[in-house]
């Protein structure tokens, strides 16, 4: 719990770092709607996705930068390598969210809302913040042990995001009601199902990655 | 070895069996003679000419035969058939069946031969005759023959290649995330070696299955590439496992490489099955085995090819873990 704190702590006192999360967000909404001005459903939906990956992944990629080597010493001596993987899981998931919200606000504001089922794009956002923040937290813990992290999280992740991202797309599809299809829970329980498995893959295997 | 070489030369030599390519014209109306062009493959029927009898067929034993076959030669006949203007169902166009049947050839079906739009003038009476002919006394075709399906023709034995390729590689995969999960309980450095072995030999594999699968494609649905799922699936397995060996050229420990590679394969194994084997089943697909079917129902494979693609399966998995044999023994020797 304190360390959740101590996460959100460092990361408002190094306030450039959150703005700059924003500011991407921002850019990146701006230039491909400054391209096509006005979206149908799907592609609104798709060109969502894809800039809340990339954003995700500039988000998550300085979680285990930040700290100096020494410091993780001392960490690894205090707490157990899964709280400390579940805190910053935790609160990449949050920051991801915060992102999503975000994110959905300027899309809102610049192309307009093509959502019609709210609770249900909202529902989809938890999941893939949930989903994207446990993967990533474990992707760059492995990244980060080699000399080009940024470049080699895009790598080792991206693949791996796609059954997540295809399951995604297809929930957006629902909440914006382009499917005639009446019954989103079959991809609901698939999503859930590859979370949960990204989750309890990353719990188990963290604490093993980590010992170095 | 023996193995793989009794599937080469099987899979390439072994005939097909004799089919029909195609039927001119491909539609007609009902209550006229038709005279089909038929073409054939493989077919003899030049030998006991008189005995060649086809069929049209709606369904079940809705059948008509043929007035009267002629053979042209070995691969062309010609048959007239008259076409009752009344049917025993109602529908808007009614797609039939050709059956040809032959003494040394045994039968041959070419599904939706001929397209039938219905009668300007019906003749309730005539849909009587859709059941006064039978299928009957058919004859069997002797000898080892691989079975014709329409549009794959040849490519029948790509089965061989590219069906056995992918059990090999989903084997080496699993094999090589058994030996991370064995690392990973306190095993030595030298399953490391095992386990990259494996995995470059299972990408290999995942290659050729893939090229072998454009190569089919190329020929069944027309295009190399045509952005199935089932094809970006597996594309994208093979760049998890490429990421992977990325990931190991750029750590400098071999302690780390090993820990982080063991980790990372099992991972990347454990979110293979939903990408290979759910999340293809879950959409639409040209490639069999997706909305909901197996791949291989009763129909697919027939005792010949069964005698066949075992052996393949079987003798490219065993070919597949010799290899990373070979390979981790070289790695060991350097």
């Amino acid at each position: 719990m304190t360390l959740i704190a101590t996460e959100a702590r460092i990361e408002l006192r190094e306030r450039y770092a959150l703005s700059g999360i924003l500011l991407y967000v921002l850019s990146a909404a701006f230039i491909v709607f400054s391209i096509w001005k006005e979206l149908p459903p799907k592609e609104w939906g798709l060109t969502f996705w894809v800039i809340f990956l990339f954003c995700s992944l500039m988000a998550v990629l300085k979680t285990f930068g930040r700290e100096s080597e020494g410091r993780y010493f001392y960490f690894y001596t205090l707490y157990h390598p899964l709280e400390l993987f579940l805190a910053k899981a935790i609160y990449n998931l949050g920051l991801l969210f915060f992102i999503f919200l975000i994110l959905w606000g300027t899309l809102t504001l610049m192309a307009g809302n093509q959502i019609i089922r709210f609770s249900w794009f909202l529902i989809t956002g938890g999941l893939a913040s949930l989903g994207l923040a446990f993967l990533l937290t474990l992707i760059t813990s492995i990244a980060i042990k080699t000399q080009q992290s940024a470049s080699l999280t895009s790598i080792l992740a991206l693949p791996l995001m796609i059954p997540l991202l295809l399951n995604m797309l297809r929930l957006t599809a629902y909440a914006t009601g382009i499917t005639p299809d009446d019954n989103p829970w079959n991809e609901f329980s698939m999503l859930s199902g590859i979370i949960s498995l990204v989750v309890g893959l990353s719990l188990w295997l963290f604490p093993y990655l980590w010992r170095s | 070895m023996i193995l793989l070489l009794y599937v080469f030369i099987a899979g390439w030599l072994v005939p097909l069996k004799p089919g029909i390519i195609q039927v001119t014209p491909e539609r007609a109306e009902a209550g006229q003679i038709v005279e089909l062009e038929v073409t054939g493959y493989n077919s003899n029927y030049t030998k006991d000419q008189g005995e060649v009898r086809a069929w049209l067929r709606l369904a079940g034993d809705t059948v008509i035969q043929a007035r009267e076959v002629q053979v042209m030669d070995d691969r062309h006949l010609t048959c007239s058939f008259y076409i009752p203007s009344a049917f025993p169902v109602r529908q808007e166009a009614y797609p039939l069946s050709l059956i040809l049947d032959h003494t040394s050839d045994g039968t041959s079906v070419l599904p939706n031969a001929l397209f039938i739009t219905p009668a300007k003038v019906q003749d309730e009476n005539e849909a009587a005759l859709w059941f006064s002919d039978k299928v009957t006394s058919v004859h069997e075709q002797s000898g080892i023959r691989f079975p014709f399906r329409n549009i794959l023709s040849e490519t029948i034995r790509n089965t061989y290649f590219h069906v056995p390729l992918w059990f090999a590689m989903i084997i080496l995969f699993g094999v090589s995330a058994w030996y991370s999960l064995q690392y990973y309980r306190g095993g030595q450095i030298d399953l490391d070696r095992k386990t990259v072995a494996l995995v470059k030999v299972g990408l290999l594999f995942g290659v050729l299955g893939l090229v072998t699968g454009m190569l089919w494609a190329k020929n069944t649905w027309n295009a190399y590439w045509s952005w199935d799922v089932k094809q970006n699936m597996s594309a994208i397995a093979l760049l998890i496992y490429a990421a992977m060996m990325v990931m190991r050229a750029s750590l400098e420990d071999d302690m780390q490489k090993a820990r982080l590679t063991a980790g990372y394969n099992m991972f990347a194994f454990a979110l293979l099955i939903p990408l290979l084997f759910i999340i293809p089943r879950m959409t639409d697909s040209l490639h069999p085995g997706s909305g909901g079917n197996p791949a291989f129902g009763g129909e697919d494979l027939d005792n010949t090819m069964r005698m066949v693609f075992y052996p393949a399966v079987i003798g490219f998995i065993l070919l597949g873990l010799w290899i990373s044999q070979l390979v981790y023994r070289t790695e060991k020797l350097k």
